[in-house]
């Protein structure tokens, strides 16, 4: 009774505001991610300091941190998030600055043959960058932006500390109403589980999507 | 009247850090015609080629095509240009992640704006030509050293080029896998492509050109019809290198 009246409800409100935070984190931060390695590489010195001093502070800055400042701190200078999107900008420039690693990482491995190749058609940098480039690396980022997204999965519950309530909120609510922190904390904990195992099943298609031979991935 | 050189190069000069790599190196090679240029190693032979297609920058000259001087700086005319002369690498740099048709069909859709159809027909005519129409399918990781400098061949003659430089094509393949490319380049000549061709091998570049150019150190040392250059050159380090190389080239054929 107390598990359908109750729990199964605000597991379920629970749930669907945790992918309405990942999905979109998801998505800004590998496209913030993949901009900035790029830039990091291959953009102008300028542009290329901006993007080094973007990933020290939001690699540098814990999370939790990051999320007050974009909630409670701007709000000092009239600058109001709503709890939901102060959560979505925090976990995408956190998880950008991460994405940006393996992305700056994988496009230091593609040889300069590739630009060279590339160029000698008539390509222009950014053409090459893009078509011949980029699809390359991001392949062998793959495996490390795989790992950065099980984390966003993982650290989004950060979203309850600034009130917006997803799974992780629903659950301790309950806990503290009912005072059953074991049940209600080992059931988020099984769901959680669950989400990454999706995650971790979808990498693994896109993966073996993306292959060809010469960037399979690697054994499992 | 006097016909205006396909290709003409000025008094190219280039310097990596203290040492000057290329030291007032001119060229001109008129429509049809084949260049090889030989010469020992770290002379400056693939520098120039790279210099010609500005994927490295000179110090000073000037590239000429068709008599019309290019200006790297003006963007949009320097990837025309790079179209026009197409370029062949030691290395192949075929894009990795692209089958062979997809590599030869990239360009054509992505610089040339063709439509991915045509571009595609005219990708496995490519192919067909150099003889690969059955591999098309395949990725560079499953093609041998041979077969990959002939996709990069095929890649360079959708752009349809007026001109088409060969950087040393075969010295990055197994010694059986030369000739297919060898036979590659034989029927472009045929075809009456111009060629710009550095190479290490004597024999090939001698029944291919009309002019063989030795390089040593930043500068063109002497040039002349390839029988003249190789058994008679009036240089003595162009004749030490030339005796050099045939002795080698006898004892490995012997």
């Amino acid at each position: 009774m107390f598990l359908r009246q109750e729990v199964a409800p605000a597991m379920i409100r629970g749930v669907w505001m945790s992918i309405r935070l990942i999905v979109p984190s998801a998505v800004f931060g590998l496209a913030i991610g993949i901009i900035t390695g790029t830039l990091r590489v291959y953009g102008h010195s300028v542009l290329r300091a901006i993007a080094n001093v973007y990933v020290t502070f939001f690699r540098g800055f814990p999370l939790l941190v990051q999320l007050y400042l974009w909630y409670f701190g701007l709000a000092r200078f009239g600058i109001y998030f709503s709890p939901y999107t102060a959560a979505v900008i925090g976990f995408s420039l956190c998880s950008g600055a991460y994405h940006s690693e393996y992305i700056r990482g994988a496009l230091l491995s593609i040889k300069d043959g590739q630009m060279l190749g590339a160029q000698s058609l008539g390509f222009s940098r950014t053409q090459a960058l893009v078509s011949i480039i980029l699809p390359q690396a991001v392949r062998r980022a793959l495996p490390g932006c795989g790992n950065e997204l099980i984390y966003l999965i993982k650290y989004s519950s950060l979203a309850y500390m600034v009130t917006c309530i997803e799974l992780t909120g629903e659950a301790k609510i309950l806990a503290s109403l009912y005072f059953k922190y074991m049940e209600m904390f080992l059931i988020a904990g099984a769901i959680y589980l669950l989400l990454v195992s999706i995650a971790t099943w979808l990498l693994n298609n896109a993966e073996d999507w993306l292959a060809v031979p010469g960037f399979e991935p690697p054994r499992r | 009247m006097e016909q205006t050189p396909v290709l003409k190069v000025e008094d190219i000069r280039k310097r990596f850090g203290e040492k000057e790599i290329l030291k007032g190196v001119s060229l001109e090679i008129n429509r049809g015609d084949i260049k090889a240029i030989i010469g020992p190693s770290g002379g400056g032979k693939s520098t120039l080629l790279h210099c010609i297609n500005f994927l490295t920058l000179f110090d000073a000259g000037r590239v000429f095509l068709n008599g019309e001087e290019i200006d790297h700086t003006d963007r949009r005319r320097l990837y025309a240009y790079r179209q026009k002369v197409g370029m062949i690498f030691q290395d192949f740099n075929l894009f990795d992640h692209l089958s062979a048709l997809q590599n030869v069909q990239i360009g054509l859709v992505r610089v040339k704006k063709i439509p991915k159809a045509r571009a595609r027909e005219r990708a496995v005519a490519e192919l067909e030509r150099v003889g690969l129409k059955e591999h098309m399918d395949k990725y560079p990781a499953e093609l041998s050293g041979g077969q990959k400098q002939r996709v990069s061949i095929a890649r360079a003659l959708a752009m349809d080029p007026e001109v088409m430089l060969l950087d040393e094509p075969t010295s990055a393949l197994d010694p059986e896998l030369v000739g297919e490319v060898h036979a590659v380049i034989k029927r472009l000549a045929a075809g009456g492509m111009t060629m710009v061709l550095v190479t290490h091998e004597i024999a090939f570049a001698g029944s291919l050109a009309r002019e063989i150019l030795f390089m040593d150190e930043g500068v063109i040392l002497e040039k002349g019809p390839p029988q003249e250059i190789l058994y008679g050159a009036k240089r003595e380090r162009t004749r030490e290198f030339c005796d050099k190389i045939i002795h080698f080239h006898h004892k490995d054929n012997g």
